[in-house]
């Protein structure tokens, strides 16, 4: 096999850099890297190869040597022919779009799980720490079931008549309004959601509903409800058993809530 | 007896009826899984014992299916019969779009989703007692989609007075739509023709031609019943004529008699089909009669399926999120009034309207599908289109529970500050909160006119002291609205928002349908959008681009000329 110049090797480099950092890497955690931090890489990568090719005089050479070739060379004439007109029409293309690209709205980050506050509350009535309030009713699981099933069959209702039309029937947050609502109503069969917090970082949430998050989870943005207005404590409490009888899932049970 | 009535009917639909396509299947034996998973998945809205009263039911419109009186508007099957298994199963795979009947593909197994079958049949015995198998539509005479089909299918629209419950161009505004209801004595509205996605059972052209040979059990929508509707024992010429006869203010007794001939004819027709029907003995040729008979009210179905093909666009527009935004375009001169023809060459951006759940009272049955918006601006003015669609022009009502008074409205809502920056604080969405939201409230009932509104809150609104020039004109036709206001880019008054060029404001819309009990917090809205007076694009995009072209050129052949230069220098 012919060996590779040293020019198409770097040419290799730089473009398959790139290709990882915008398609490989993005794809992996699944949202697209902003065009600056490409753009900041690979600069480094471009500075790296530099310094690499200019190390030695012969290697720089070496480097050089097709672009030479094409440059001058009478056996190179079809390439340097083809340059001519392909590198003025890139050039032109990109400028263009560039230029006559319009302007998209910034998209508005958000965090969907901010810290809660220290104090769980109901309506002005303080409940506890957040770290330490459990669900009074969750006991009944191992104490008594008939009990149990009877606060899980609450909470199913309670459900049913006021959160499915956006949590949906299978409560993967795909209810017949929620496909309008941005933010998206929250999935509870996603597994990063009732496993990752207690009892009472849901009670929180279903109490205080969109307006009550913190400016990191865009609260004038939010549709979901404030439930403290409608649903008594017990209700509430209720609907969180339902939740996480239905999924499977079982919410955390100590530590730090976020 | 029984043997004869049987082989007769199987001549009768051998032509017409194909029984049990390949791919149907039929619901195994009920069984203690499938009682396990309704009462797991289905019972909160249809019942524990299947009658439709579940603890959800109460905010639903239309209702769960009462499944105790085994009717069924989904069905491949022919009127007045049941529905097949397979019917059953696809119904409850994919649901029911423009209701609350969620699909279950995602969350159930196909095991589970037949045991299901096999359950909900048992809440109404005619699936026992009934042995012979319902009788399937055909699609076999697909008459398909073509000018001309549509055509005749638009004539048979106005004859057959799908216009009194679907209206003009079929945006379900028809002068009985408010009358309606369903068999178990709930409202209903007659489907938005426009709008497919809504429709319960598809809408694809074989879909909707089932809605028609079949009916739509246990709602007012007439089908095909061996009765009178398509004219049924007429040819199509014979139905034209009657109906072009019936609507002479005056007959002569020559055309009084020739339109008793028709009644006749039909009279004839519907006693062999009903004769059939029950089993008794006809001739020869009657079937013959029953045979031509059956097979226009096929091609009429076929026709009518694709004219109702034809009055809806694809599938569902796209809502205008991410950079598909509302962009307002740059004109010189006079803004378009709301008539102009210009406004055809711009296409509206969608913004998809939910039932407002967040505020007591709420709204769990939204009648308003979505606002479609359009936006011109000049140097120093800008004008909107709203268009949506309303099944009823409603001025003033009663509500009965409450005595307020229903009207149709509209609201557009805008931040009063713009926030600078993607993180900045919106005010809340639902008309306000800490951070004020500027409103233009339109109501039906003073159609010129559009007030200017500050919300700190649904129920917290005031009407500015100062009201800007807003110049208004609307119009309601055929089941849509239409409204056109116009405002200067700057005012002076400090509670109004402000516009220019590039900025990026957040938009939103609240509507509300009298008709439907829409009134204060009661109505659908939207979520936070966006909208920008779209910049005239500059002109600097034809100068650059070629120069720097050029540029190249030079430097590629300078580069040649230097390294050349170079070369016979070493040599
Ligand atoms: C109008 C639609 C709507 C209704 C009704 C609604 N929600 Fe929500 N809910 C949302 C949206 C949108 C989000 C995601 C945004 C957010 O976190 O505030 C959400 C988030 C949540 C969260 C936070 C999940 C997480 O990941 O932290 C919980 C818990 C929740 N909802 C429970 C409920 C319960 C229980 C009900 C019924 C009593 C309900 N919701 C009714 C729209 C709704
Ligand atoms: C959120 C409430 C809700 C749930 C949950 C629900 N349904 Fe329905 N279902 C409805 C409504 C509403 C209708 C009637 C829609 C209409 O008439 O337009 C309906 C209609 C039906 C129909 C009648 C179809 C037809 O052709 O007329 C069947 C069958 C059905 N549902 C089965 C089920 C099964 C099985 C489940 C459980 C897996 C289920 N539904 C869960 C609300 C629900
Ligand atoms: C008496 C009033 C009435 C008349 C007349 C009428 N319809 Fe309907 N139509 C309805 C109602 C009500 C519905 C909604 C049915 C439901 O889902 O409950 C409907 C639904 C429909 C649908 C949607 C079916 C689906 O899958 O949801 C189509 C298509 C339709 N009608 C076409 C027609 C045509 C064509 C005619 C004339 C041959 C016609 N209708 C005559 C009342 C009527």
């Amino acid at each position: 096999m012919k060996k590779l110049s040293l020019f198409t090797i770097c040419l290799i480099i730089l473009i398959g850099s790139w290709v990882f950092l915008r398609f490989v890497v993005g794809g992996i955690i699944s949202v697209p890297i902003p065009s600056s931090v490409i753009a900041m890489y690979m600069g480094l990568i471009v500075i790296a190869i530099l310094v690499h090719i200019s190390v030695e005089d012969s290697q720089f050479r070496e480097f050089l040597r097709p672009i030479h070739e094409t440059l001058v060379e009478d056996r190179r004439r079809i390439h340097r022919r083809v340059l001519v007109v392909l590198i003025p029409l890139f050039l032109l293309g990109y400028t263009y779009s560039i230029i006559a690209q319009r302007a998209n709205p910034p998209g508005s980050p958000r965090d969907a799980h901010p810290s809660p506050p220290l104090e769980l509350t109901y309506k002005d009535e303080v409940i506890g720490t957040m770290q330490d309030v459990v669900n009074p009713y969750r006991h009944y699981e191992k104490d008594d079931p008939e009990e149990f099933k009877a606060h899980v069959e609450n909470g199913r209702r309670v459900y049913h008549q006021n959160c499915f039309v956006c949590h949906g029937d299978h409560l993967d947050g795909q209810g017949h309004f929620a496909p309008y609502l941005q933010p998206l109503p929250a999935n509870f069969q996603d597994p990063g959601i009732i496993p990752n917090f207690q009892e009472s970082f849901f009670f929180w949430r279903i109490a205080k509903g969109g307006p009550g998050l913190p400016a990191a989870g865009t609260p004038w943005d939010s549709a979901m409800p404030i439930w403290e207005d409608t649903l008594t404590k017990e209700e509430i409490w209720d609907v969180i058993l339902f939740l996480s009888d239905y999924t499977g899932y079982q919410p955390r049970t100590f530590g730090e809530a976020h | 007896m029984r043997i004869r009535t049987i082989a007769l009917l199987l001549i009768l639909f051998g032509t017409l009826a194909v029984f049990s396509p390949a791919d149907a299947q039929n619901a195994p034996e009920a069984s203690e899984r499938g009682k396990e998973v309704y009462e797991d998945s289905c019972a909160h809205c249809h019942g524990v014992e299947g009658r439709g009263d579940g603890s959800a039911a109460e905010n639903l419109l239309p209702r769960p299916r009462d499944f105790t009186r085994g009717l069924y508007k989904i069905r491949s099957t022919e009127a007045g019969q049941l529905p097949t298994d397979q019917d059953l199963f696809d119904i409850i795979t994919e649901g029911m779009p423009g209701s609350s009947m969620p699909e279950w593909e995602t969350a159930l197994s196909t095991d589970d989703r037949w045991q299901l079958v096999a359950y909900i049949k048992t809440f109404y015995p005619g699936f026992k007692e009934n042995e012979t198998p319902p009788k399937q539509i055909t699609l076999a005479g697909k008459i398909s989609y073509a000018e001309q089909s549509v055509e005749i299918g638009k004539e048979l629209y106005v004859e057959l007075g799908c216009v009194e419950c679907h209206g003009n161009v079929g945006r379900g505004d028809g002068t009985s739509a408010p009358t309606l209801e369903d068999s178990w004595g709930f409202q209903t509205w007659p489907a938005n023709l426009t709008q497919g996605w809504t429709f319960r059972g598809g809408y694809d052209t074989e879909d909707i031609f089932k809605r028609f040979i079949g009916g739509i059990a246990g709602s007012p929508m007439p089908a095909f019943e061996g009765d009178s509707f398509l004219n049924f024992g007429l040819t199509a010429e014979e139905s034209k004529r009657l109906i072009e006869l019936e609507n002479r203010d005056e007959m002569t007794e020559a055309e009084e008699e020739e339109s008793g001939k028709f009644y006749e004819k039909m009279d004839a027709a519907v006693d062999i089909a009903l004769t059939i029907q029950e089993g008794g003995e006809v001739s020869a040729a009657d079937i013959q009669t029953y045979n031509d008979a059956m097979k226009i009210v096929y091609e009429k179905s076929w026709h009518l399926a694709n004219y109702v093909k034809s009055l809806m666009p694809e599938k569902r527009p796209e809502p205008a999120i991410g950079n598909n935004v509302l962009r307002s375009q740059y004109v010189q001169g006079a803004l378009p009034a709301i008539d102009d023809a210009v406004w055809e060459t711009f296409e509206a951006r969608y913004f998809p309207l939910v039932g407002q759940v967040v505020i007591e009272p709420r709204q769990f049955n939204p009648t308003i599908d979505g606002v479609h918006v359009k936006s011109f601006y000049n140097d120093t003015e800008v004008a909107f289109l709203f268009i949506w669609d309303d099944r009823t022009h409603t001025t003033d009502e009663t509500d009965e529970n409450t005595g307020k008074t229903l009207e149709d409205a509209l609201a557009v809502q805008f931040p009063v500050k713009v926030p600078q920056g993607p993180t900045a604080p919106k005010p809340y969405f639902l008309w306000g909160g800490r951070l004020p939201v500027y409103l233009w409230h339109w109501k039906a009932s003073m159609p010129e006119q559009v007030t200017e509104l500050t919300a700190k809150g649904i129920n917290n609104a005031e009407v500015q002291e100062v009201q800007g020039e807003l110049e208004v004109q609307s119009d309601y036709t055929d089941g849509q609205y239409k409204l056109w206001v116009k405002r200067a880019l700057k005012t002076e008054d400090k509670k109004d928002l402000q516009l220019e060029p590039s900025v990026f404001v957040p938009i939103a819309f609240s509507a509300w349908d009298g008709s439907n009990g829409d009134v204060d917090t009661k109505r659908t809205m939207t979520s936070w959008y966006t909208f920008v007076l779209e910049p005239v694009p500059s002109s600097r995009r034809f100068v650059y681009p070629p120069l720097i072209a050029i540029l190249s050129v030079g430097l590629l052949f300078g580069l040649r000329a230097f390294v050349q230069r170079r070369n016979s220098e070493e040599v």
